[in-house]
This record gives C-alpha cells, sequence and structure tokens, in this order.
C-alpha cells in the first residue's frame, strides 16, 4: 500500500517538473525572438468582438510587415463588454503583451501606475513619422505629467454636442431649428408636438446640457466654465446657470415632454425606431449624414456649443505600449507604420481587397458582404482615420472637414490637465455615491431643482467637496505654472 | 390518496377504509381521521401556499420564454407584455443563423461541465476521505489548509498569473475545468459526511480481509457515501454549467467560448453600447450583429432549458440517494 502511494506521489512531482520544464522554455523562446534575423511577434490587444477572418487578413499583415519592419503581429479582440475587466486583470498581472487599446479615465490611471511605457523619445526616432501626421492637440491632450504613454486614433479632436431633430417632423410643421440656440429655444416646438404627435415623445432622454469643462465627468460637482477664461475650479451644480436649465428641464418634465422613468431609464432611443423628436448627441463632419443613413430616415442636427477639444475627446481612443513588452522599439515601429502607412491602415481596418471590399475607379469602396459578417474592425480604436479610404457614399471632402472641424475647435481650459486623487481619494467616493443619487433626477427635470439643489449641495458640503476643490486647484496651479 | 395513507400509517384501522369505500360516508371518514394528516382547511391553506409560491417561481422564466415569441416592434413600443401585440419568431429564426456558435458552444460547456465534474468529485471526495481518517497524521494540518482558504483567498490578479503564467492554461478548455476542480466548502462538508457515515469499524473488517486502501475506497467508502457525493456532484455540475468568468479571464478564442460565457458577453455588449452610444451611431454595422431584446431571451431559454429539463431525472436518484442516507443505522 504505501509503495503504491510513493509511486503516485512521484508521479505527480514528475508531471509538476515537466510542466514548470515546458513553462520556462515557452519564455526563453520568445525572449530570443527578433534579436537577430527572426521577425518579433508584437502581442496586440484591442477593442471589438473577435472576428472570423482575423487571422486570414493578418497572414497578408504579416507578410507586407516582415519586408518593411522585421516583425509579425497577432491581434487578438477582446469582446466591448469584457473589456474593461479583462484588459485590467491582464495589465495588472503583468501579462507580457506589447500593444494595448486604451481611453478615457483608465488610460490615465494605467499611465500614473506605469502600465505604459513614455514613448516621448521614441517619437523623436522611430515614430517621427507619426508624430508629423498626429493632430498636436492630440498629442497635448494625452500627455500625463508632461510625458506621453500612448497614441491617440487621429481623427476629431474636439467635441460639438447638438440637438438632433427629426426631420420628418420638423418640416411637417415648418419649424426653423437654426434659431435653436439654448434648451429654453426648444419650447414652442416640443408643445406642438406634445399636441399633436401622439406616438412620438418629444425629447429622447437626455441630461440637459450646461457649458462646463469637468474634471471627472458631468455627473461630478468639479468643472471649469469654458467662458470667461476662468482658471478657477468651481461646483457647477451652486451656479445660476444650473438652476436656471434645470427649472427649465423640470418644466418640460412636468410637461410630459420626457418620459417618465427619465431619471432611471437605461433605454438608448435607438435611432432606426422613429419615435422620437429632439434628441441630444456628440457630433462630428457629416454626422447627420451617418445618422439618416443608421436611421433610414432623416435627420437634422443644430450645435448647442462650439466645437472644443477637451480631455474626453482626445483620449476616446490610445494604442498604447505596455511596460511589459519585451521590445517596445519594434512596438513603435508598427504604430508608426500602422498610422502613417496607407496600405497597412487600410488592411487592417477594411479587411482585403476583392474578399472584404472593393475598390471601384476613383479609389473609393464598397463593403462586400464578408467585410460586415467576417471583418467588422472598430475604425475608431485602430487608429488614424485621415488615411482611411473613402466609402462611395462619402462625401469626397469628409477628412478635409474633418481638419477644419479641429482647426476650428478651442482648446478647454484644463486639456492635459490629469487630476491625481489620491490625496482626497474617500471624499470623492462619498461624493460620486452622493452625485449617482441626485444627477440624474436633475439633469432630466424629474424632481424640482428650487428643492434638491441647495439638497444635493448641503450634501456635498458634508462630504468635504472644498477640500476636493482646493485640491484640484493646487494641483493645477501647479500644472499651469510648468505650462 | 388519503386512503393510501390510512391504509399504510395507520394498521390498527386497516378494515375501516374498506367499509367507507362501500358507503362512501363521508362523514363517517372524518370521525377516523388520521391523526397525522392535515386538517382540511390547514390542508387547503397549505396547498395554496405552496401553489402560489411555485407560480412565482416558475412565472418569471414563462415571462421569459414568452418575450422570447414577442416581435421587436412590439416591445419598442409597448414594452414587456404578457401577452403581446404581436407574435413573432424572429429571435428563434437569429440563433438559427449563429447556429456554428451555438452548437459550439454547447458543445464546450457540456464537456466542460461533464469532465470538470468527474474530476472535481474524485478530487474532492479524495481530499476529503484523507483528512477524514484519524491514521492520517497530518490531517490537522491539511483541514487547516483547505479550511484557511474558505476565509481568504489569493484574490483576483494572483489567481490569474498562476492560471496563464505559471501553469500556462490560457486559451486552453483545462482553463474553465481546473479553476473550480477544488472547493474547500466542499471538502468540509464531504469529510464530516465520511466522519459520520463512514464507521472505523467497516474499515477495519475491510482491512483484515486483505482490501488495499484503493479498493477500500472504491468498493466501500464510495458506494457508503453515494448521497454525499450526488449532493456536492450536482452543485458541482450546477456550478460548471453556470459558469462565466472563468471564461471571460481565460478565454479569448470564440471557439472555446461556453455558452453562458457567451449569454453575458452579448449582455455586456448590449450594456457597453449603451452607454456609448456614440461609438454604435459613428460606425452602425458593429452592433447591427447584436442581437435583440426578444432573441436575448430565446438565448436564456435554451441555455437553461436542457438543464431544467434534466434536472428532474437527476432529482430522482438525488433524493433517493438521499433517503438511504437518513434511514441507515
Amino acid at each position: 500500500m504505501k509503495k503504491r502511494f510513493t509511486i503516485l506521489l512521484a508521479l505527480l512531482l514528475s508531471i509538476g517538473t515537466i510542466l514548470a520544464a515546458c513553462s520556462s522554455k515557452e519564455g526563453s523562446s520568445s525572449e530570443k525572438d527578433g534579436k537577430d534575423g527572426k521577425p518579433y511577434e508584437i502581442k496586440w490587444y484591442t477593442i471589438g468582438t473577435p472576428q472570423k477572418d482575423t487571422d486570414k487578413v493578418f497572414e497578408e499583415v504579416n507578410k507586407y510587415l516582415k519586408e518593411e519592419i522585421n516583425a509579425t503581429v497577432k491581434m487578438t479582440q477582446i469582446d466591448w463588454g469584457d473589456w474593461d475587466q479583462k484588459s485590467q486583470v491582464m495589465i495588472n498581472s503583468g501579462e507580457a503583451m506589447d500593444i494595448i487599446f486604451t481611453n478615457g479615465s483608465k488610460y490615465v490611471q494605467n499611465a500614473q501606475k506605469g502600465a505604459f511605457v513614455a514613448l516621448d523619445e521614441m517619437l523623436e526616432k522611430e515614430g517621427k513619422e507619426l508624430k508629423d501626421a498626429l493632430d498636436p492637440a492630440l498629442l497635448e491632450g494625452v500627455k500625463i505629467d508632461g510625458s506621453i504613454y500612448g497614441i491617440p486614433a487621429n481623427k476629431e479632436a474636439a467635441r460639438q454636442t447638438v440637438y438632433t431633430f427629426n426631420k420628418r417632423l420638423v418640416d411637417k410643421y415648418g419649424f426653423d431649428v437654426s434659431t435653436v440656440k439654448t434648451l429654453e429655444d426648444l419650447e414652442p416646438m416640443l408643445k406642438v408636438i406634445k399636441e399633436n404627435e401622439s406616438g412620438v415623445t418629444p425629447m429622447a432622454t437626455f441630461k440637459a446640457y450646461l457649458p462646463y469643462d469637468y474634471i471627472f465627468n458631468n455627473e461630478m460637482p468639479f468643472a471649469f466654465p469654458f467662458e470667461g477664461g476662468n482658471d478657477q475650479v468651481i461646483n457647477q451644480f451652486e451656479s445660476d446657470l444650473t438652476m436656471q436649465t434645470y427649472k427649465t428641464m423640470h418644466s418640460y418634465y412636468k410637461a410630459g415632454y420626457l418620459k417618465e422613468d427619465a431619471a432611471t431609464s437605461k433605454d438608448s432611443w435607438p435611432m432606426d425606431v422613429e419615435n422620437w423628436f429632439v434628441r441630444m448627441g456628440d457630433s462630428q463632419p457629416y454626422a447627420d449624414l451617418l445618422w439618416s443613413r443608421s436611421a433610414k430616415y432623416d435627420v437634422v442636427s443644430v450645435p448647442a456649443e462650439q466645437p472644443v477639444t477637451i480631455n474626453d475627446s482626445v483620449s476616446g481612443s490610445i494604442q498604447a505600449i505596455s511596460a511589459t513588452s519585451k521590445n517596445p522599439k519594434k512596438a513603435m515601429e508598427f504604430l508608426n507604420l500602422l498610422n502613417t502607412d496607407p496600405y497597412l491602415r487600410n488592411l487592417v481596418d477594411k479587411g482585403l481587397e476583392g474578399v472584404h471590399y472593393e475598390k471601384n475607379a476613383d479609389g473609393m469602396i464598397t463593403d462586400l458582404p464578408a467585410r460586415i459578417e467576417s471583418y467588422n474592425i472598430p475604425t475608431y480604436s485602430i487608429g488614424n482615420f485621415f488615411t482611411l479610404y473613402l466609402y462611395e457614399t462619402d462625401p469626397t471632402d469628409k477628412w478635409e472637414q474633418f481638419k477644419l472641424f479641429n482647426d476650428s475647435a478651442s482648446a478647454a481650459p484644463t486639456l492635459g490637465f490629469h487630476f491625481n486623487n489620491a490625496p482626497v481619494r474617500s471624499e470623492i467616493a462619498a461624493i460620486t455615491n452622493i452625485s449617482k443619487e441626485f444627477y440624474p433626477a436633475l439633469a432630466t427635470g424629474s424632481v424640482d431643482p428650487e428643492e434638491y439643489l441647495p439638497k444635493y449641495n448641503k450634501k456635498l458640503k458634508e462630504a468635504g467637496i472644498d477640500k476636493v476643490l482646493e485640491e484640484i486647484q493646487k494641483q493645477y496651479d501647479e500644472w499651469k505654472k510648468e505650462q | 390518496m388519503p386512503n393510501k395513507l390510512n391504509q399504510t400509517q395507520t394498521p390498527g384501522n386497516v378494515s375501516q377504509p374498506l367499509n367507507l369505500k362501500k358507503d362512501g360516508g363521508d362523514i363517517k371518514r372524518k370521525k377516523v381521521r388520521n391523526p397525522h394528516s392535515l386538517h382540511p382547511v390547514m390542508n387547503s391553506i397549505v396547498s395554496i401556499f405552496l401553489g402560489v409560491f411555485t407560480f412565482m417561481c416558475v412565472f418569471p422564466f414563462l415571462y421569459v420564454i414568452i418575450i422570447s415569441f414577442t416581435s421587436e416592434e412590439s416591445i419598442v413600443r409597448n414594452g414587456f407584455q404578457i401577452i403581446p401585440s404581436e407574435w413573432s419568431m424572429d429571435a428563434y429564426n437569429y440563433l438559427w443563423g449563429v447556429k456554428e456558435q451555438l452548437l459550439g458552444s454547447y458543445g464546450i460547456t457540456i464537456i466542460v461541465t461533464v469532465v470538470g465534474t468527474v474530476i472535481s468529485v474524485l478530487m474532492i471526495s479524495f481530499y476529503a476521505y484523507a483528512i477524514s481518517r484519524p491514521q492520517f497524521k497530518y490531517r490537522r494540518f491539511f483541514t487547516m489548509l483547505a479550511f484557511f482558504t474558505m476565509l481568504f483567498s489569493g484574490g483576483l490578479v494572483p489567481t490569474y498569473i498562476v492560471v496563464t503564467q505559471f501553469l500556462g492554461l490560457k486559451n486552453t478548455i483545462w482553463a474553465l475545468i481546473l479553476p473550480l476542480v477544488m472547493n474547500a466548502f466542499y471538502i468540509i462538508i464531504m469529510r464530516t459526511f465520511f466522519m459520520k457515515s463512514v464507521s472505523e469499524s467497516i474499515l477495519e473488517s475491510a482491512r483484515i480481509d486483505g482490501a488495499s486502501e484503493w479498493r477500500i475506497f472504491f468498493q466501500i467508502v464510495f458506494p457508503l457515501s453515494l448521497p454525499g457525493i450526488a449532493t456536492i456532484a450536482l452543485f458541482s455540475t450546477l456550478g460548471y454549467w453556470n459558469d462565466w468568468f472563468t471564461a471571460l479571464l481565460y478565454i479569448d478564442n470564440p471557439k472555446l467560448v461556453p455558452l453562458q460565457a457567451l449569454l453575458m458577453k452579448i449582455e455586456a455588449n448590449l450594456e457597453f453600447m449603451r452607454q456609448n452610444v456614440e461609438v454604435g451611431l459613428m460606425q452602425q454595422s458593429l452592433f447591427d450583429t447584436l442581437p435583440q431584446e426578444s432573441a436575448k431571451m430565446a438565448m436564456v431559454v435554451i441555455a437553461t432549458l436542457p438543464i431544467a429539463v434534466s434536472y428532474p431525472f437527476f432529482q430522482k436518484y438525488f433524493i433517493s440517494g438521499l433517503t438511504i442516507g437518513g434511514v441507515k443505522e
């Protein structure tokens, strides 16, 4: 009996040793790659639903890359919904990878933690062309403590919030939407729609727009006003403008222009269902065209603000080089090529010519069914827009308009400023909870601001908002001095 | 039913029920009522209560089935309805369209569940048996070791590092099986079960007859402990069938995604779309492939139905196993 157990034990131990040996061998072999002659394999994790034809397309990509930079790329897509959690675990566990997609506050946090490689030096050498191709505002926006930690996708750099109208209803009642400048201007139209169109909700649920530059997001009470060249951070919920706007919103709510569950509803109001009159959204050049196409009826937009470059609008899509990369320079060479070489950019984005798309005589393209079914890549996450082929249905000056749009935008006061919340973490946690309770109800007009705004502000005071405002101001002043 | 109960449980009145059948007199029957049965009023109250309760348990699932047969148009206009204004088979047509992925995921789920349960039951009972035996010198240490993991766990990131970098399981089917094999709580249950239901004297007599340790375990301890083993087998079957989190962490390859993880993915993608409306608006085709509300419900139906249908069959063995355990000694 004892003998058998000993044998079993020995067996188990030897299996363990074999497993350990296997894994260590793997590690050493991948390190060797790329040093001499052998192409280095770049591991690239990006967002989006995994596609069937990825291997097919990347065979072609790798053929090209081997010649150009002596490297190959293994692209792994992680599904939209899984992305946040999975990418965070991968970063925290120090998994070996070269390039990883990131955006917004995740980018800032991970860069501050040291998960990404600072790219400034490489942007002067390996990424020289890339740096020249990018809009300077984008690079300014992704700087953290003076260094660049990721390559933003060169696309629309600014945000412009618009009111979008259902054109059929606008025409039917002969509204002049160009006169709309503020929330108050909507009133007469909403009234007509409410009285005459029974199947239509006048306002597709949205949160009232306020002209502020937010430190975190629109529901947190820390903001710089866009206008007036103000260097002072404030709680925007204490301003008269906010009270005024929310009062208007509340009167709309009481009049039944919004759905009753506006504050809690998660309804996304899909465009292709024609049950709304006005909605709010972020625009880009020719957005109406895109929206009309996906809605299958016409929509028309009027701006609620001038285009403005904010941290969120420049950090919507970033490819960063992981600190665990064994060969960051190769990764940079690849990113450089991806953003400047039209052939590679279109190959990665649109797939193979003749299989996934067709090109006509003018160099414009049409998707074939295979592109939608088996190689549907999210364009915005990959990189530079300006080297993409245009679709036959696109206006020919699309990218020129993008450039004009970017140039016309003004920089927000906090562009490039990233608040480090470590000193006031517990206050911010408390304030987040309070905001989650009050903001949705107030911003959709579901409650009376005369009563609830003071209540909200009182609770914020108790949670220590003054301390946080002070800390933000301190960090902001320091940052401003360095500029 | 009440007659039958009378006959079996009150042997003293054997002749009475026979007479009753002939007379058909209900009044007499009341007098000789079985003292162990419920009062008719109480009986109906309990029955109504249980009926309502059962209905409340079943209703959500029925509702899901109804929604899965509702047309998308009617969901958008009127929300969920118990009797939809428009019926439709679109959701199931959609699922038929993605049958390759669905069948693949079904296969993965079944393999993982079967293989996982077998390994899991074996490992847990081995461990629990060892620490239940007084002859085992280090049983206190190993009990503590298992118990310790119930109170403190390594956390997500260290677990991830062990599985992906140390064991190299990423993107293999073992990543779905091995992390769930051992469960400290089940080990403790089984240990208690072995100590209570397998007496030392049986083992001793087996040993005197010259049985090896393996033989004692598989031919004596195992059959004696079937009720306990059936319990943890059922738990771990459900655990494997419903598990999606390990797949989220360790699987990138769409061919290895189990059914529940597929469902979760769709749900999470819809949530992402809600929060990032602008991404969807700029490239509509990305989300055109996502199923609609009714299709989601149809997926829930086909993911739950197999286990719900097969459960009563398992349950039969499960209950008989438990009764054997209760009657013993």
